[in-house]
């Protein structure tokens, strides 16, 4: 198996990913990929506790992410990829395109400078164009709380 | 039939809107869920058996939906009330179905409404961002006063317009005992399908499916038994 | 603790739970005041920020970020505890209650209604759902205060992991045991023909919503069929 979901989420690991997703989807791998986290034990703690212990969750850096992609793409696992904003997922995208191809926007909040495009999604414009520009560059973007809610196309984003 | 008089209509309303209040705001004691409002209204309309058909068949749509994060979900509550308001007093073989397609549609308005509400909150806690980022509390005891404010408006609105909606279906709706009877059954088996696949969703391909299965095969042995 | 149960008074896209979360931290934070006016101000616009979690687990978060708030813990250090904090009650908290103890004493509660209990069936459901939430929240508030930055690990260390565990199983034994229990008591009433017509129902709205998820969704599945119902009987079939 494979990472099967890329998701974008800034409240990271919760019950939308856990129960909603993880279910739907069979996912018995969370990869985390997130600087601060991958190097605090304490919010670590805090973070495994939200998954079931059967699921296997990761915490890794950008640096790690983009090192052992292919690696999850084919340890027989079928893994969810989780970062908290736009630029990190950008960045995996520019690594490795064949991993992520489908980008699930999840969950942006607010922020000043954000505007809501949708009432779980908040993006700056800048956030926007650089979603825009995977999207141009090959890669097929939707806006999804939850596999039971429409999916939501970039370009009706703007 | 049950006549919707105000001794009806009025304790209908104010259940219907603390029923609305308490799918999200306040107290959340699961009164808001079908079966419990169901039940009751149909105690203040004078017909305790609808209201249980009713709601068990609502409580059914219910299970299909998870409320977490910010997900968009029907408000079964005040569409309940009103579904009961609409059935009471007649066979529920006969009403079941015709209450049921009104409470669906009314449901799916108050889920709409749920998205208003949110978003009103929003503005204004806009309006009051100076306040809040300064730390004063009574802007915080402003706001919160006032989101309860507009989700009992919310529920109130909901419950009214489902009883008068119940009012015209009542005297209006022109449909043969056939077709009364078949939207029944369409009621029933939409709402059984929609309890399966929330349970399914929930149970995954985890160990929790096995005891779904062993569940069901007590409910067949229970239901045969019975 | 009263607060507690209106901690979504406020909810939005915003900050989601922030203000319901500031409403009932209000009173925990008043004898700061005293202590330090500014650090007080700054408590209570942290507050009411962005917060997600279960409503019910909201207790943890409350006491835990309180008390770090009275030992001076930096704010940008309690701003990530808040955020940290949402996963795991969130998660926790959905799978104990929405997933959880919600299925599992509604599929008793429907259990019990076909079976001819009644009105003790609900009030079973209603005094059992609250009885245990409010024991929650008493025991989250407490627990939060007394943790503090340390309130990772006593959670860990509690009862809630073990209980997560075994109301999964639960829940999904009483729906299962529900569902054919329900289906019986309403078609035992129509006789054969129409109790297999209403089955084909349900098969057909289990097969298309899950064909045409998440554009189909049950409700909308019933209402079309409704319609099509009316419209056929209309043209006479």
């Amino acid at each position: 198996m494979s990472i099967v979901l890329c998701r974008i989420d800034d409240r990271l690991i919760h019950g939308q990913v856990v129960i909603g997703w993880g279910r739907a989807m069979a996912i018995d791998l969370i990869i985390l990929v997130d600087d601060q986290v991958a190097t605090s034990d304490w919010e670590q703690e805090l973070y495994r506790m939200a998954v079931a212990p059967e699921i296997e969750v990761r915490f890794v850096t950008l640096a790690d992410a983009a090192l052992h992609m292919a690696d999850w793409q084919s340890n027989g696992k079928r893994g969810l990829m989780l970062t908290g904003d736009v630029e990190t997922m950008a960045t995996l995208r520019t690594s490795n395109p064949e991993v992520v191809q489908r980008i699930n926007l999840g969950g942006i909040h607010h922020r000043p400078g954000r505007r809501e495009r949708l009432p779980f999604l908040y993006l700056t414009d800048q956030e926007l164009r650089s979603l825009q520009l995977l999207e141009a560059g090959g890669a097929i973007i939707t806006a999804q709380d939850l596999p039971t809610t429409p999916p939501v196309a970039l370009k009706s984003l703007a | 039939m049950i006549e919707l008089s105000p001794e009806v209509v009025i304790p209908l309303l104010v259940w219907g809107t603390l029923v609305g209040l308490d799918l999200v705001s306040v107290p959340q004691a699961m009164i808001s869920r079908p079966l419990v409002a169901g039940t009751v209204a149909g105690w203040l309309a004078g017909d305790v058996h609808t209201g249980v058909r009713v709601g068990v068949v609502f409580e059914l749509f219910a299970l299909d939906v998870l409320p977490v994060g910010a997900v968009r979900y029907p408000d079964y509550g005040p569409a309940t009330v009103a579904s009961v308001a609409l059935g009471a007093g007649s066979y529920w073989q006969l009403s079941l179905g015709l209450s049921v397609a009104l409470g669906l549609v009314l449901a799916m308005l108050g889920g709409w409404t749920l998205q208003l509400v949110r978003r009103s909150n929003a503005r204004a806690i806009q309006s009051r961002a100076a306040a809040l980022a300064a730390g004063e509390s009574s802007a915080i005891r402003r706001l919160q006063y006032g989101g309860l404010l507009r989700d009992a408006c919310r529920g109130f609105t909901l419950t009214l317009l489902g009883i008068l909606l119940a009012i015209v279906l009542k005297e209006n709706a022109r449909l043969d005992e056939q077709t009364h009877l078949a939207l029944t059954l369409v009621a029933i088996g939409s709402s059984l399908a929609a309890a399966a696949n929330g349970a399914f969703r929930s149970s995954g391909r985890s160990a929790r499916f096995k005891w779904l299965a062993a569940g069901a095969g007590a409910g067949v042995l229970l239901a045969v038994l019975a | 603790m009263l607060r507690l149960f209106a901690v979504q008074g406020t909810w939005n896209y915003e900050r989601m739970l922030g203000v319901g979360m500031g409403y009932a931290a209000e009173p925990l934070l008043e004898d700061l005041k005293a202590v330090d006016p500014v650090r007080h101000g700054e408590a209570v616009a942290r507050s009411a920020e962005f917060f997600n979690c279960n409503p019910n687990l909201a207790g943890l978060a409350l006491g835990a970020v309180t008390r770090a708030e009275y030992e001076d813990i930096p704010g940008p250090q309690i701003a990530r505890l808040r955020t940290a904090l949402c996963s795991p009650l969130g998660a926790m908290g959905d799978e104990l209650f929405w997933a959880g103890l919600v299925p599992a004493l509604m599929g008793a509660a429907l259990v019990g209604v076909v079976l001819g209990a009644g009105w003790w069936a609900i009030a079973g459901f209603i005094l059992a759902y609250n009885g245990i939430r409010l024991w929650t929240s008493y025991w989250s508030l407490r627990l939060g205060m007394q943790s503090g930055m340390r309130v990772g690990s006593a959670i860990g260390a509690s009862w809630l992991p073990r209980a997560i565990e075994l109301i999964g199983p639960v829940a999904a034994f009483t729906i299962g045991a529900a569902l054919p229990l329900v289906a019986a008591w309403y078609l035992t009433a129509f006789g054969w023909p129409a109790g297999i017509g209403a089955a084909g129902v349900t098969m057909a709205g289990i097969a298309l919503t899950r064909w045409f998820a998440p554009f189909l969704t049950p409700v909308r599945f019933a209402l079309a069929a409704m319609i099509f119902l009316v419209i056929l009987r209309r043209v006479g079939v």
